[in-house]
């Protein structure tokens, strides 16, 4: 009996011993192991792709995976038919769209950084051209032969072509568009107030329309989210352009703004944040802010079109009967230009797949099946618009006639990641209340000069 | 690191030892080790007896037991620490070039005391640790005695100061972003009632950081209050009956008799706030669900983030984050510290 013991006791310690240093050493080794394949795979896989690109690596092999952040509302509707037209059409990719939600891209920018940082880009990534592009300096690939073989330069507008080029390559290809220098308003209440809409040529007129609004009715004349800060660098660009004119706005995002331009367009801005939004302004965000508008708390609000998409899924909200909209006053002549695109990651794992799901990206088939349930419209110019709403219908119009189509100022065309930030870092500091023109005026012409 | 130093090669040293003798009878690991040097004062005797107790015959035997939960910390923790200070010494940013070691330097750490907005993140970081801290304690503490007053449901009111403790702080930031709206919110609404406000909780730079600091008392205070009540439920009776026995008030009696007995909970409690303070960065963004919170009320933690990801300033960004961890460090040190002298560790 003790001897039994004894030798189980002793059998289990041998054991606990043994099952430890196999555990040590089963640790090490994966650490090891972990780290060695790792590094494997990055190299093998890039080097191996990136030689031979000419063997297919459709229908097998790594699954083609794009990452986007539409995950909401209309974007995770639109994101789905553009995933079923692309599984329709190729039907022999295997194909990961991975929603990647969460604070305006805000987190798919953070997985899109980790992975392009530890060399595992994934096959695609949705985000905005132009300066933006720079961000990503190094690591973006060549989709110069997507463009001449599918033959995009000739179906796109040239900001397109422009904007989607760094160091003399393509780099992305566009999958539609969205226009800023939009204004939204509630029918019945500027009925109510007796504003004549289109009238609407300059940001003063706006401000005396709103100031009518505030004498005339109980409403809030202007309903601003004011929980982020983008919705304020965002109209400033817009008073920017009505107030001053194209070659100014442009004249400041390449750093060579008029001090006193700028400072008036912040005058105007602040005139209104002073004036004619809703005192809860500052806890709302977009939603509950356009929710204002639905509800006819509200008469105007400026967004990119994006707002729209929330009137069409209301209840009893229809264009041209409840809502209206008005290009920005003072930019009648212009479509400002934001692209949603897909990104080109170098050392792709698919790059044959990848190429060929850009071809599609760029075509009309994919931009229709996205665009006309994400509220934006196709980036070509020959696209058969008749399943489109009136709305969108009228914004293609004005995108294929527009005189001039300056680039988004918060939405990455028109200055670099890095700039945007830091004219975000100046709205927040000196213009959220009490607004601080002079500091404001500064820190945006420092944030673009250098 | 130098202790982690000596410790394995100790460790190795005593590994060689055993292989060595490994025919010899093998002594039973606990009962050979002398209760050793309870006389010999100082910290190094006493860090080299421990050394002793530890790393004597049964350090092999017990490596299973320690050494992979060991090596994965070591990994995940303090590798990540190290290569992070390594990171903020450096230039890196964007993705073109990779990380160059080579030329390490202290510009990033200077950088950021030149940045206007880095001194009041820290600024406001610091305010948010002491003033959450103080008065969660002080709420917590109010709170425990009153539960301890013997009411009746008293375990019904437990519950329910406890329950906000219990809620993700993405739930509790989309409450109070509600009751601070200005037009229609629970605070503004309560003030009116008493001629006071309204308010503009979010809005005000100098209000928003207080208003934060408001929302997360309330939901930790019920956190406090647990660990209060432990301490006032380990003084025993007596100490109550004397202090009225000699005529102090209930005042007197908690003000000079209870709550000097309550500073291991006082201390315990307050180490675990702190570090919920530096962690408010959910409550933030859930706040705004995006890493800008409000003028006036961001933290090193959410400037950290987008330094790193909005700005791609790696090195920056792991700069603020050594000196968040610093902050914690100086937090948790001294607790350590206060831990050890009294043998607790």
């Amino acid at each position: 009996m003790t001897q039994q013991t004894n030798t189980n006791r002793l059998s289990r310690r041998s054991y606990v011993k043994a099952a430890g240093l196999i555990g040590t050493v089963g640790l090490g080794g994966i650490a090891g192991c972990s780290g060695d394949s790792n590094g494997g795979d990055g190299t093998t896989t890039s080097g191996g792709d990136g030689t031979t690109t000419t063997t297919s690596d459709g229908g097998s092999g790594a699954p083609l995976e794009v990452l986007h952040g539409w995950t909401g509302g209309d974007g995770a509707k639109a994101a789905d038919a553009l995933q079923s037209a692309f599984e329709e059409a190729h039907p022999d990719v295997n194909f990961e769209f991975n929603p990647i939600g969460g604070g305006g891209n805000q987190n798919l920018d953070a997985v899109v950084a980790n992975r392009l940082q530890s060399n595992d880009p994934p096959s695609s990534f949705a985000n905005w051209p132009g300066k933006n592009l720079l961000r990503y300096e190094g690591v973006l690939g060549n989709v110069d032969d997507v463009w001449s073989e599918a033959g995009f330069e000739d179906s796109h507008i040239q900001e397109a072509v422009d904007l989607h080029q760094q160091n003399g390559a393509y780099r992305a290809v566009p999958l539609g568009s969205h226009r800023l220098n939009c204004l939204f308003y509630n029918k019945a209440v500027v009925e109510e107030a007796g504003v004549d809409v289109d009238s609407l040529d300059s940001p003063s007129a706006l401000i005396s329309a709103m100031d009518q609004v505030a004498s005339s009715t109980d409403k809030t004349p202007m309903t601003h989210a004011m929980s982020g800060t983008w919705t304020t660098t965002q109209l400033w660009a817009a008073v920017m352009l009505g107030e001053n004119g194209y070659d100014s706005y442009m004249n400041f995002i390449e750093g060579n703004g008029s001090e006193d331009e700028v400072r008036a367009a912040f005058e105007r801005t602040a005139e209104i944040l002073e004036n004619y939004i809703s005192d809860d302004a500052a806890s709302l965000d977009l939603t509950q802010s356009n929710q204002n508008i639905i509800n006819g708390n509200a008469a105007f609000i400026h967004q990119g079109n994006w707002a729209a998409g929330a009137y069409r899924n209301a209840e009893n909200f229809a264009y041209d009967e409840d809502w209206g909209f008005k290009t920005f006053p003072g930019t009648e002549n212009m479509y400002t230009l934001h692209f949603d695109s897909f990104l080109y990651p170098a050392n792709n794992p698919t790059p044959e797949k990848t190429k060929t799901f850009m071809k599609f990206v760029g075509s009309a088939e994919a931009q229709i099946a996205f665009n006309q349930y994400k509220g934006s419209i196709p980036t070509r110019t020959d696209v058969d618009m008749s399943q489109f709403g009136p709305y969108l219908q009228e914004t293609a119009e004005d995108f294929a006639d527009a005189e001039y189509r300056p680039p988004t100022l918060q939405h990455g065309l028109a200055v670099t990641s890095q700039k945007m930030t830091q004219l975000n870092e100046v709205i927040s500091g000196e213009f959220t209340g009490p607004y601080n023109v002079d500091a404001a005026t500064t820190g945006f012409l420092d944030a673009v000069s250098n | 690191m130098l202790a982690i130093y000596r410790w394995l090669r100790k460790g190795l040293i005593a590994m060689a030892n055993t292989e060595d003798a490994s025919d010899d009878v093998r002594t039973d690991g606990g009962t050979t080790t002398a209760p050793a040097g309870g006389d010999s004062n100082g910290a190094i005797s006493r860090l080299s007896d421990a050394f002793d107790r530890r790393f004597g015959s049964d350090f092999v035997e017990s490596s299973p037991f320690w050494l992979p939960p060991f090596l994965l910390m070591a990994l995940a923790v303090y590798g990540a620490i190290s290569w992070n200070l390594l990171i903020s010494l450096t230039d890196y940013q964007g993705f073109a070039q990779a990380i160059d070691y080579s030329n390490l330097d202290f510009e990033m750490y200077s950088k950021a005391l030149a940045d206007p907005g880095f001194m009041d993140a820290a600024a406001n970081t610091l305010v948010l640790l002491l003033a959450f801290t103080g008065s969660t304690l002080l709420v917590g503490l109010l709170l425990a005695i009153l539960v301890d007053r013997g009411i009746r449901f008293e375990n019904t009111f437990r519950t329910v100061y406890l329950l906000p403790m219990s809620l993700s702080f993405v739930v509790t930031a989309q409450f109070w972003l509600w009751m601070y709206n200005y037009n229609n919110g629970a605070a503004n609404l309560v003030l009116g009632y008493l001629n006071l406000g309204p308010f503009h909780w979010i809005g005000n730079q100098d209000i928003v950081l207080w208003a934060v600091i408001f929302a997360l008392m309330w939901q930790f205070s019920g956190y406090a209050m647990v660990v209060y009540l432990a301490g006032l439920r380990a003084i025993p009776n007596e100490h109550y009956e004397a202090a009225k026995v000699d005529g102090a008030s209930t005042f007197k009696m908690y003000w000079r008799v209870i709550i000097p007995q309550l500073k291991g909970a006082t201390i315990s409690a307050a180490v675990v706030l702190m570090v919920f303070a530096l962690k408010a960065f959910d409550f933030l963004y859930s706040l705004v669900s995006g890493y800008r919170p409000p003028n006036g009320s961001d933290i090193l933690a959410t400037k950290m983030v987008r330094e790193a990801y909005q700005n791609l300033n790696w090195a920056y960004g792991s700069a603020i984050a050594i000196v968040l961890f610093l902050m914690a460090l100086g937090v948790i040190g001294p607790y350590l510290y206060h831990q050890y002298k009294r043998d607790n560790l």
